[in-house]
């Protein structure tokens, strides 16, 4: 029932969407439906003993349980407060003419049925469903990011769907070596990840491990780990920043929530042994590509999306040490990562919007007399950036800690690695926002006159974004940690 | 019905078709008969599914046969061809690093290292003869052989064959190792075409300039501004 309501609200949404004329009132109808969702999420999570099955519409495709609830929730937040951003940033972006008036109408309408596919994809129970909206929210994702009418945009879509839908099709052949599995241990094959959850022990060890191995490469393209990260960067990037927000804060949290799924299955099977190494090496592998392309890196957008690779791998790494303080810290890390990169994402549109190139969309933003022109922005990215680097209050600080302190249980030699890489990490966003930050230009010669009127739509969801994760780093509720842990129990670790 | 061992028999001999197919996708550099190419391995594939269920498959097979021929054989290459039409590009000879002859030769050895490792796997499942593992194997290397093409063509219209063959590999590999859900392989085709839709769009702009993009969106009324068009 209730996700038909999803569905009908989507529906609506479109309707509304094709009907209006203006800017403004189909971003109203964007807001509304993120408002909705919200609602609906927060019902769920407080009116609905979990996990959920019972539906009127395919009892065996869809389910809801707390690991899809709590990435939901994540979802729904992030979506509504990119809606309202979109309102300012869209709006400029049809003044300078980078989106055409025809264009508008699309991308509003992919917007909202991004929104559906990815609740639809994390109340998936049917694991090949959940491939399908899975390789659904990576076509109307590239749309969202093709939709500005650049040469670069449009590459950058087309690279990002051709690896992320070729590595795709890599675990869709890990399904089926999956359902094959399950057919000739339980007599009826299925994909049912509950039914999958509960006779997984019994799973023979080879055949699981190939099987992990292909699931893991689609998934991995999907959350931009090594060595399928490459349309990463360059997508987040040229999109506008409200859908690089969601790109990132939202999209690679469904490939790693493939991987969570799957990875659930192989830690009851002897297959883990296997499995955890192969996963560790590529988290580490990916921080270490992310940070040392960060090193060098002089576009403010790109070296946050390569942040989001970096963070990726510390997910991977966190997942691999599979004991349950870990994976409740992974989780946490989830959450904290994406609500920290969101609000980067969006300050560093704003500076974006107010430093464009105009001839073209590589070129380094000159950013300069940024305190001047844009105080909050540049404090959004100062604080921002120190949450994410992982300072003391705030909440990545207590997943990276915990995530770390496990894995210098199992072995110290990765932890040195991973920890001067970590380093090497913070330094670079430090590095260029000193760099960057304090170039002021000299007196009587400003060559920038113009601040970039931002609207208060646009700093809204900063301060909201930045304030949620203050709060989270200094108290995290304690409902907040009954429900991560049950997470850790359904999925029997 | 007709004798099962003739069925087995054709069904090797739609074999060799599919490799056939195959080794023309990668080395031909005309897009034109590349896209007739796809047709026809759809179309192998198509006979493939049916004389399985020939052979005392379910009714799924045969369902899937006919979804594979409306949509693979009938709807994507109308589409590619028409958009092909419009672009006017018909060779495409830009190679990024594999000549067409080396291809061939790393598809071979795709396709041994696909039987070796399938072999070390299968055993952990239940053996169901012979024609099932070679069916597997040479699912997956078609799938293989689609991903080379893919990376290795610069332009995103052989890419897009690339990938559509990679999905050929897919679902070949599907009808021998397991039985799937119909429900699940209709969703498959449904996302195919709406990822060949989009890629062909911005293949358009890709293959293309800019300018020039522009203007053949407004003659696709694919952008909204038809004001512009006399």
């Amino acid at each position: 029932m209730i996700l038909v309501a999803f569905a009908l609200c989507a529906g609506l949404a479109l309707v509304l969407i094709a009907l209006c004329r203006t800017h403004r009132q189909m971003n109203t109808v964007v807001v509304a439906q993120g408002l909705i969702y919200t609602a609906t999420a927060g019902y769920i999570f407080v009116g609905e003993p979990l996990p959920f099955t019972s539906f009127l519409i395919g009892k065996n495709f869809f389910f809801i349980d707390h690991l899809g609830l709590y990435e939901v929730l994540i979802t729904v937040l992030l979506f509504t407060l990119a809606a309202v951003y979109a309102r300012g940033y869209v709006e400029n972006l049809l003044t300078s003419g980078e989106l055409e008036k025809g264009s508008l109408r699309l991308f509003y309408a992919a917007w909202c049925l991004l929104h559906l596919v990815i609740i639809l994809a994390f109340f998936s129970d049917n694991l090949a469903l959940f491939w399908i909206f899975a390789e659904m929210t990576t076509i109307i994702s590239a749309m969202l990011v093709a939709i500005l009418s650049a040469r670069e945009n449009i590459d950058a879509a087309i690279k990002y769907i051709f690896i992320a839908s070729t590595a795709m099709l890599f675990s869709f052949v890990g399904l089926i070596f999956l359902f094959e599995i399950s057919r000739s241990t339980l007599g009826e094959g299925t994909l049912n990840w509950t039914v999958l959850m509960q006779h997984a022990s019994a799973f023979p060890t080879g055949v699981m491990t190939a099987a992990f191995a292909l699931i893991f490469i689609g998934f991995a393209a999907k959350s931009g780990i090594f060595p399928f990260h490459t349309w990463l960067p360059a997508a987040h990037a040229k999109a506008p920043s409200a859908v690089s927000a969601l790109l990132s804060g939202v999209l690679l949290n469904v490939g790693i929530y493939g991987i969570i799924r799957a990875y659930a299955l192989v830690h009851q099977t002897g297959a883990l042994s296997v499995a955890a190494p192969m996963i560790a090496f590529f988290g580490v592998l990916s921080i270490a590509i992310a940070v040392i392309s960060m090193l060098p890196e002089k576009n403010l957008k790109k070296l946050i999306a390569f942040s989001s690779i970096e963070n990726m791998g510390i997910i991977l790494v966190g997942l691999a040490l599979a004991t349950p303080l870990a994976l409740f810290w992974v989780l946490f890390h989830i959450m904290a990562h994406s609500l920290t990169k969101a609000s980067l994402f969006f300050s560093a549109g704003i500076l974006h919007r107010q430093y464009k190139s105009p001839l073209s969309g590589d070129a380094i933003d000159d950013i300069r007399d940024v305190f001047r022109l844009q105080p909050l922005a540049a404090w959004g990215i100062i604080i921002g950036g120190l949450a994410i680097i992982g300072m003391p209050p705030f909440p990545i600080f207590f997943s990276k800690w915990f995530i770390l302190l496990s894995l210098g249980m199992q072995s110290l030699w990765v932890l040195a690695c991973v920890l001067v890489l970590l380093f090497i990490a913070a330094a670079s966003i430090g590095f260029f926002v000193i760099r960057t930050f304090s170039r002021v230009s000299p007196p009587g010669e400003l060559t920038n006159p113009v601040p970039y009127l931002t609207p208060a739509t646009m700093k809204f969801p900063i301060v909201i974004l930045l304030v949620i994760i203050f709060i989270i780093g200094l108290m995290f509720p304690a409902g907040g940690i009954v429900f991560i842990n049950q997470i850790v129990t359904e999925l029997r670790f | 019905m007709t004798d099962p061992a003739f069925l087995d028999a054709i069904i090797k001999i739609l074999f060799v078709c599919v490799i056939i197919t195959a080794a023309y996708i990668i080395t031909t550099r005309n897009l034109i008969s590349l896209v007739r190419v796809y047709a026809l391995q759809s179309l192998t594939l198509a006979g493939i599914a049916l004389a399985l269920y020939g052979i005392g498959g379910s009714m799924v097979l045969f369902a899937i046969a006919c979804v594979t021929f409306i949509s693979k054989v009938l709807i994507i290459p109308y589409f590619v061809a028409n958009i092909q039409e419009r672009i006017r590009i018909k060779r495409d000879i830009e190679f990024h690093f594999l000549n067409p002859t080396g291809s061939l030769f790393i598809s071979l050895a795709l396709m041994l290292l696909t039987y070796i490792s399938l072999s070390r796997i299968i055993p952990d499942i239940p053996s169901r003869g012979n024609l099932f593992f070679f069916g597997a194997v040479i699912g997956l290397s078609l799938m293989l052989m689609g991903m080379m093409v893919t990376f290795s063509r610069k332009k995103a219209m052989t890419k897009v064959l690339g990938y559509l063959t990679m999905e050929n590999g897919v679902l070949l590999f599907g009808l021998f190792a397991t039985e799937l859900p119909f429900i699940i392989e209709f969703l498959i085709i449904i996302d195919l075409i709406i990822l060949v839709l989009l890629t062909m769009i911005l293949a358009v702009g890709i293959d293309s300039t800019l300018e020039e993009y522009h203007n053949r969106l407004h003659r696709f009324y694919l952008l909204e501004g038809k004001e512009d068009i006399p």
